[in-house]
């Protein structure tokens, strides 16, 4: 039983799942568009909520794929299903016969420029949470400059019916007190605000993160929007926003302002999903066939979905979805 | 021909122009009692001034008769407005010509004919009672088939719309498609009448007209009227104040239900938001439905293309703009903050330049605006840098003119004490108001578009032409409200290649972000824009390019190129 199964993408959910397919006797091949595995994760510095190094996850993920058959640099072009299973066309021109297909493409990050009035692209000193992080990997950014005042917003592209993203990002506001106490040990003297709507701590040890981030790290939790930033002369950036449990408006000044950016469906797979026959549900993410029970499985027979692709997700969440599309996925070439 | 002068048939006839007659009389001195003295005095002064009567005369015979309008949006429609309109006031005008021409019938005197009694009806059934003369009675038959080929129009209209170019018609109750019916009748009714002489038919040409008449007040028909008073007053200069009172009374019955503004309204993009559009509207007001007319005025997106586009240019979003007065709405704003703002100038300039909140949350705009006057070497300075006290207009939207008053007073101070000559705006939201509320005497008020082009043509900012193809979308607010519609243009063929929109100028499309609207959800807004945006991508430019910060907000969320204010291109092109 030395059947195909077509993972795209070599992120966490496919790595996991190609990790799982193998140990049960199938043969898994992931595509991966870019030159490395490891996806977002693998550009990540530390993990929340116990600052656990990103690299040592990713490091012992890619160890036990080595031996899975893995295209880098490369996309599915064209994708056909008949009685005998899927037959993929990649972008070297290679064809590729799989009994079924998992779809473990992840997301993308919300293009902060799409919020203007962030200044994001405008203003030098706005950054995203991405680039911070690339900070705190390789300890250079040339907008971090001994900075005394740094920002966060919370929420930028997510829960926000005008860029057309109503749903909630899930990890951003436990990645920005993560992030909130990581710029203070760089910066212990410099004063942290958050800007938040809600703070949401759902996980174990979150809440722990969200009283630590406070009382051993002296970070200011603003609840309230953030509505409009300018610069002044000397190349501050200044901001308006409203601080809702006092009830009142105010204005600060920063140096840094960093942007939560909210994940958005992978986009570059649609036309391959589309020739799948795998819809997107009405956050614009892949649509699965049960909340519940068909979280792994489609409206089409051997098309199965993991990961982030279907909603944001964090870390823990996406590798107990690739562990449970492994099964799955044994079940159905085993029906 | 019957050598008589009366028979019972007329009576219905005459009844109803009786009725009609008799109540047009009182509505007539209703709408004048209701109208403010002040406005009452201009409507008797403009009857007798020579430049509004002439104008008065023009627009009778030009939109009443011919239906000027029409004939340049749908010439189909045009002619059978006309065909009917103005063929059947021939026929009235001939008939009454007629009477003077009559040759002495056997035993009855021409006297008798041209009486007073006689002459109400005689006209009308001519053919029944004497002999036309042949000129005249080709005349007649001319004009009577001319009126029945526009109502085979309208017939081919009611059964499918597309074929004459309407996608959307109005849904009619019982009322409006019986009298439709009786209208539709009466003429082929005469035909046979005049043609065959059979008593029964003469029976139902009168009836007709009685059953049309009788109903005419009631139902949509009653523009026919109606129109022609609300030209006379429109020509006088009164404005839009009360709804449902006095001219308002003459906008709402003049308006035909023709439907033309639901093809044109940007909420057209699906059957349910269709019903919010102004032909419903002045039906819901004129039936007094003040829940449902409140509802439409609160969903509006005050694009004002409706008024553009109406026939008669009945004023759809001021009266909604009054309905929405007659409301109060619970808003409690603190203007306290006003009394601590310094209106002291820090320095003087020639230029002031207001970005404006809207423009406030688009950062890249005000950037450009910075980058375009240094370069030109402009004494400016910028008078909402450091935080902006509102133009006024969200409250002026919700009919709270104390409180918008309030910040225009303070606003006007800051600027006067400014010694600028010349005032900027971003943000054509805030440019209307500056345009029509503020008292700014010798300070000259100009949008960034007219700048720019101002800027470009005195030479004082020299710009590359690109190759770039950019189409440029109409702010409602600084097209239909005040014609700016060459300047962006021009500017733009400056920098690059201008490809045209679908619908372009005064018929451009809103963009769906409006703040005229108050209760449209994101999604509905979202169908409106993505509308918007096919049609301006209709020639697949580069980039679409607008003047308005909030239309620049909301194309960028919908659009598959760059969405980029006018200010920006050129900034690229310094």
């Amino acid at each position: 039983m030395k059947e195909n199964i077509l993972i795209i993408g070599g992120g966490a959910a496919g790595m996991e799942a190609a990790t799982q397919l193998q140990k049960m006797g199938l043969t898994p091949i992931i595509i991966e568009k870019s030159e490395t595995l490891g996806g977002h994760i693998a550009q990540w510095d530390r993990l929340f909520p116990a600052f656990h190094p990103a690299k040592d996850v990713v490091d012992k993920m890619l160890d036990q794929v080595k031996d899975v058959k893995t295209y880098l640099n490369t996309e599915v072009v064209d994708i056909q299903k008949d009685n005998n299973g899927f037959h993929a066309v990649l972008s070297n021109n290679e064809k590729i016969d799989a009994k079924a297909v998992i779809l473990a493409t992840g997301f993308d990050i919300f293009k902060a420029e799409r919020k203007q009035e962030y200044g994001y692209g405008i203003y030098n000193n706005v950054m995203t949470s991405v680039e911070l992080e690339k900070f705190f990997r390789t300890g250079k950014d040339e907008r971090i400059n001994n900075p005394k005042k740094i920002g966060f917003v919370h929420c930028v592209g997510a829960r926000d019916v005008k860029v057309c993203n109503t749903y909630c990002s899930k990890v951003c506001c436990t990645t920005a007190l993560k992030q909130a106490c990581e710029i203070k040990e760089v910066f212990p003297d410099a004063e942290v605000y958050t800007f938040y709507m809600d703070l949401r701590m759902f996980g174990p040890g979150y809440e722990d993160l969200y009283l630590k981030t406070q009382k051993d790290f002296d970070v200011k939790c603003v609840r309230g929007r953030v509505c409009e930033v300018s610069e002044d002369m000397d190349g501050k950036l200044v901001i308006k926003a409203e601080d809702t449990l006092f009830g009142k408006p105010l204005k600060m000044t920063l140096d840094v302002l960093v942007l939560m950016c909210a994940m958005e469906k992978n986009k570059s797979i649609d036309a391959i999903q589309q020739k799948l026959g795998v819809a997107n549900n009405n956050d614009g993410f892949m649509q699965n066939s049960d909340m519940y029970l068909g979280m792994n499985n489609t409206a089409q027979d051997g098309v199965f979905v993991a990961g982030a692709c279907t909603a944001p997700k964090s870390l823990p969440d996406t590798i107990g979805e690739a562990r449970s599309v492994a099964t799955q996925v044994y079940n159905y070439i085993n029906r | 021909m019957n050598s008589q002068i009366f028979h019972p048939f007329v009576l219905p006839f005459v009844l109803g122009m009786a009725f009609v007659l008799t109540y047009c009389l009182v509505g007539l001195i209703r709408v004048i009692s209701q109208l403010p003295k002040d406005d009452r005095k201009k409507f008797w002064r403009s009857l007798v001034t020579p430049k509004t009567a002439w104008a008065n005369i023009r627009d009778l015979f030009g939109d009443c008769l011919f239906h000027v309008k029409i004939w340049k949006r749908n010439p189909v429609l045009g002619y059978m407005h006309t065909a009917i309109a103005f063929g059947w006031f021939m026929i009235i005008v001939i008939g009454h010509v007629m009477l003077f021409t009559l040759k002495p019938l056997q035993g009855v005197e021409v006297e008798r004919l041209q009486g007073m009694f006689t002459n109400f009806y005689y006209p009308i059934f001519f053919k029944y009672f004497a002999e036309e003369t042949p000129v005249f009675a080709f005349l007649m038959d001319f004009f009577l088939l001319m009126i029945i080929s526009g109502i085979l129009i309208a017939v081919v209209k009611k059964i499918h719309s597309k074929i004459v170019g309407v996608k959307r018609v109005m849904h009619f109750g019982f009322a409006d498609s019986l009298i439709r019916f009786a209208l539709w009748t009466i003429f082929p009714f005469r035909l046979i009448a005049e043609k065959t002489n059979i008593m029964a038919f003469w029976w139902l040409y009168s009836i007709d007209l009685l059953i049309f008449m009788c109903m005419l007040p009631f139902t949509r028909y009653m523009h026919i009227p109606t129109e022609a008073l609300f030209i006379l007053l429109r020509h006088a200069g009164i404005k839009v104040t009360e709804p449902r009172k006095g001219y308002v009374l003459a906008e709402l019955y003049s308006c035909p239900s023709c439907g033309l503004c639901i093809d044109a309204c940007p909420m057209s993009v699906n059957d349910k938001m269709s019903g919010n559009t102004s032909a419903y509207f002045m039906k819901k007001l004129r039936n007094k439905d003040t829940e449902e007319s409140q509802r439409i005025a609160e969903t509006c997106l005050m694009c004002g293309k409706c008024v553009k586009i109406c026939p008669l240019s009945i004023e759809s979003c001021d009266i909604k703009f009054s309905q929405r007065a007659s409301i109060p709405y619970n808003i409690n704003s603190d203007h306290s903050y006003l009394n601590v703002i310094s209106t002291e100038a820090e320095k003087s300039s020639k230029v002031l330049y207001f970005a404006g909140c809207m423009t406030q949350l688009t950062p890249k705009i005000m950037r450009a605006m910075k980058q375009i006057m240094e370069k030109a070497g402009e004494d400016y300075q910028f008078m909402d840098e450091n935080g902006v006290i509102c133009c006024g207009r969200p409250m002026m939207l919700s009919g709270k003119t104390a409180e918008a008053k309030a910040m225009v007073e303070k606003n006007t101070e800051l600027i006067k004490k400014s010694g600028a000559t010349k005032l900027v705006l971003s943000c054509p939201i805030c440019y209307k108001v500056f345009k029509e509320e503020y008292h700014l005497e010798g300070i000259e008020i100009q949008h960034h578009t007219q700048y720019i082009d101002e800027l470009v043509k005195t030479g004082k900012l020299k710009v590359s032409k690109g190759d770039v193809n950019y189409v440029y979308h109409d702010p409602c607010e600084l097209g239909r409200a005040f014609e700016i519609y060459d300047e962006p243009r021009e500017v733009l063929e400056n920098v690059g290649n201008l490809r045209k929109a679908k619908s372009e100028k005064e018929i451009s499309i809103c963009c769906g972000g409006s703040l005229g609207s108050f209760t449209l959800t994101q999604q509905e807004r979202d169908e409106i824009t993505a509308n918007s945006v096919n049609d301006l991508m209709f020639n697949n430019p580069d980039e679409i390019v607008t003047a308005c910060p909030l239309c620049l907000k909301t194309f960028a969320r919908k659009s598959p190129v760059k969405v980029k204010d006018i200010a920006e291109v050129v900034s690229e092109k310094i």
